[in-house]
């Protein structure tokens, strides 16, 4: 396509759920605060209430009611509508219950009769300053990830926060959709008009390499892009890898790459015991035996208010730079 | 309930609930000052018999909920009148209280309105780099001035994200509190915490906390405490009209009466969860509707009359204190700036008037009721103290919010490695964000 109007990543969303809805009138799409509303730097402006209505939407705001936003949009897909329940940062637990019993158990539970077109879609937080304790977590993807029946998937940039959310509604199995702040931050492609989807379980080859494989997703990949240059400059070749889609996982493309470099640096944001990193490491060690692993992640506290305390705190560039270099000059 | 409500004068309107044997009480006269405000006068709707709490009798019968074409603008309809009630039982009751005590709640509403307003300013003008989140309570001091006023040194409070005169009415201390505002190792939390978790053990303040509705079930834990110890301690959980819609509101009420806890759920309700309408989430006019099957007492009041904040709240430790179980207050109110910073704010100004949900007129309307300047003026009318005295209060206060803002930037920044300290008691966090150098000692 030649002409690409520069649009916002949350314009690129609600283009997909848009067209989602237009094609399918029993769709559904709730939400708390987050009023899905969007204008293109044109003027255009994309108005989901307006357009769909206060039924299939939550109009202007639903109660501060987690455990209601997510059960009843498992309800509406449980009696068969495509549904989407939107969620904010700090309340992601509140509802793993009903994902975890409900959601995540039903098509198994009832013999395959339910269908669970449902998409949990997360506005994850950041480990940024100030917020402190409930309001900078990540890393929700590894805990809904350990969850039978769910899929997680963790956009880390427009391109793939359309296509994904676009694959997100289309799955009929229940879809955690992380949506993180932090990655608006980084490189934005072009994103196309028309719907598309990205499949599950196919990751990306962000650069190629030869000496050292580098995973990771969602907004730690925008501190690995500011890695790169420096590592590049050590003279270590780096085959970077975003898998995009935590489960599932594109095992077969991340050990293919560890098998060429023999080394895996994981850089996770989430808390380091059972985040998801220790799994990309596990699959890929039972494939390529005698390769190097190493994980950096965030240690497991939560984030501290005080900017001093974050910064030192976050696998960042430097750390990320650091961590390259040892495993692969010593 | 029969739908039309007929209009009765305080005096009436308590016969009839002595001779009903309702409990409830009617708090402060909410007078109407706008053209559409009709239905806010002091008003009964039919019925005092029922179920022993099951009803409440209001300052209106018209709460903000309940409408799902809520304008903005209709905040207006809810002003209380301009001034406080001179007489009746609130005013009697308060009218007893020393003079120490009747300038203590003078200075808890204005050390929250000076801390804070200096606080917004330094924020505004950024020259301390100052970050984070600071949701303000200016308008709603009143609420937290009249509870803490019934309580104890002893008392457990669980508050909010917007719980800074919280706080500084149970005592919390404005060097500590500045000192966290500025992420010091000198602040409360030692800058772990910032505004939104401020907290003081030592005072019974179970913490600001992040989480809306996370107070119920902390206030109604520290209630079960204070029960199998055998102290007359009570417990408040604070909320807003937008944390009402949690489930753990319904939940932790109903078995705190089961129970019988000595816990106290207060609701600051501002009519406005972040730019949402509580008129458009809350079927129920007054969200204390949503517990009155539960059998327990619920006070309606004017939110921005210490006096009348102070009478049911008392009422309520009373009771608690007494093994009877707990109380829901809900003080009517209205939150001067967004839901949180100040986005809509020009330097010098009160109040955030370039809102999108809500019209420059209506926030006027409701500064206007500003619940200081009205106890101010309650004062002086009642001569209960004179202006010098009152003046020298906002002197003192000056000055020790001064003091704190020195002590803010005199302090240090906590060190980096402080990061993985605090999360367990005895031990520190493992450094996982750096590269594993040890490798196995063997």
């Amino acid at each position: 396509m030649a002409e690409q109007i520069r649009k916002s990543y949350g314009y690129a969303q609600l283009e997909a759920v848009a067209w989602e809805m237009r094609n399918d009138p029993d769709m559904v799409y709730y939400y708390e605060y987050q009023v899905p509303i969007s204008a293109l730097p044109t003027g255009e402006v994309l108005d989901l209430v307006q357009e769909f209505g206060t039924d299939r939407t939550s109009g202007s705001g639903w109660p501060i009611d987690e455990q209601w936003i997510v059960g009843a949009t498992i309800g509406a897909a449980t009696a068969g509508s495509k549904a989407i329940a939107r969620l904010p940062s700090m309340a992601q637990f509140y509802t793993v219950e009903y994902v975890f019993n409900q959601a995540g158990k039903l098509r198994s539970m009832t013999g395959g009769q339910a269908n669970m077109p449902f998409v949990l879609w997360i506005d994850g937080a950041s480990r940024g300053r100030g917020a402190a304790g409930q309001h900078t977590d990540v890393g929700a993807e590894a805990i809904y990830a350990n969850l039978p029946g769910i899929k997680v998937v963790c956009p880390s940039n427009s391109y793939d926060a359309k296509g994904l959310l676009h694959t997100a509604i289309r799955d009929p199995d229940p879809v955690v959709y992380m949506d993180y702040p932090g990655v608006r931050s980084g490189q934005q492609p072009d994103v196309p008009n028309e719907p598309y989807e990205i499949p599950l379980g196919q990751a990306a080859i962000r650069q190629e390499g030869t000496d050292l494989t580098i995973v990771a997703w969602a907004p730690a990949t925008v501190d690995v892009v500011r890695a790169l240059p420096e590592i590049a400059e050590a003279g270590i070749s780096v085959e970077f890898i975003d898998p995009r889609s935590l489960k599932p996982l594109d095992v077969e493309t991340l050990a293919r790459s560890v098998q060429k470099t023999g080394r895996l640096l994981v850089v996770d944001h989430g808390h380091y015991t059972n985040g998801f990193g220790s799994h990309v490491i596990a699959e890929v060690a039972q494939l390529v035996p005698g390769a190097r692993f190493s994980k950096i992640a965030f240690p497991d506290v939560p984030g501290p208010g005080s900017s001093v305390m974050m910064e030192w705190l976050r696998p960042d560039a430097p750390k990320i730079v650091d961590a390259a270099k040892q495993l692969v000059l010593t | 309930m029969a739908e039309e409500a007929k209009t009765i004068d305080r005096r009436t309107l308590l016969k009839m609930m002595g001779a009903a044997g309702a409990s409830a009480t009617v708090i402060s006269a909410c007078g109407a000052p706008s053209s559409s405000g009709g239905e806010a006068r002091l008003t009964q709707t039919s019925g005092l018999t029922g179920s022993e709490f099951g009803d409440t009798v209001d300052i209106s019968t018209a709460g903000p909920g309940g409408n799902k074409n809520w304008r903005p603008g209709d905040a207006l309809k809810f002003l209380p009148a301009e001034r406080i009630p001179t007489s009746g039982e609130a005013a009697d009751q308060f009218a007893g209280l020393s003079k120490q005590q009747l300038l203590g709640f003078y200075r808890t509403m204005q050390s929250t309105r000076i801390w804070e307003s200096t606080m917004k300013d330094l924020f505004l003008a950024g020259d301390d780099g100052l970050y984070g989140y600071f949701h303000s309570y200016a308008g709603e001091e009143a609420i937290a001035s009249g509870v803490m006023g019934a309580l104890r040194d002893d008392d457990y409070i669980a508050s909010t994200h917007r719980g800074h005169g919280h706080l500084i009415a149970k005592g919390g201390d404005l060097n500590k509190m500045s000192a966290e505002i500025f992420f010091k190792a000198s602040g409360y939390n030692k800058g772990y915490g910032g505004s939104m978790h401020i907290t003081d053990m030592s005072k019974g303040i179970l913490g600001m906390n992040g989480i809306v509705g996370a107070s119920y079930y902390m206030a109604a834990g520290a209630g079960l405490r204070a029960k199998v110890r055998g102290t007359d301690q009570v417990s408040i959980a604070f909320f807003g009209d937008g944390a009402s819609a949690s489930p753990y509101y319904f939940s932790a009420v109903r078995s705190a009466v089961n129970e019988n806890i000595p816990v106290i759920f207060v609701l600051e309700n501002n009519m406005q969860y972040m730019g949402v309408p509580v008129a458009r989430h809350s079927p129920a006019k007054h969200l204390t509707d949503y517990t009155k099957g539960l059998n327990l007492p619920h006070h309606v009041v004017d939110g921005n009359d210490v006096t009348a904040v102070y009478k049911a709240a008392s009422q309520a430790v009373a009771r608690a204190r007494a093994g009877q179980g707990p109380s829901v207050i809900e003080g009517l109110t209205y939150r001067w700036y967004d839901h949180q910073g100040f986005s809509g704010v020009r330097e010098g100004e009160d109040g955030a008037m370039r809102l999108p949900y809500r019209t420059e007129e209506e926030v006027r309307g409701w500064i206007s009721r500003d619940p200081i300047t009205r106890y101010r003026t309650w004062l002086l009318d009642k001569a209960l103290a004179s202006e010098a005295e009152i003046d020298n209060v906002v002197a003192e206060v000056r000055q020790a919010v001064d003091a704190a803002v020195a002590f803010a930037r005199q302090g240090s920044d906590p060190a980096a490695e402080a990061g993985v300290t605090h999360t367990y008691a005895e031990s520190d966090a493992v450094r996982t964000q750096f590269f594993n150098r040890k490798g196995l000692v063997t």
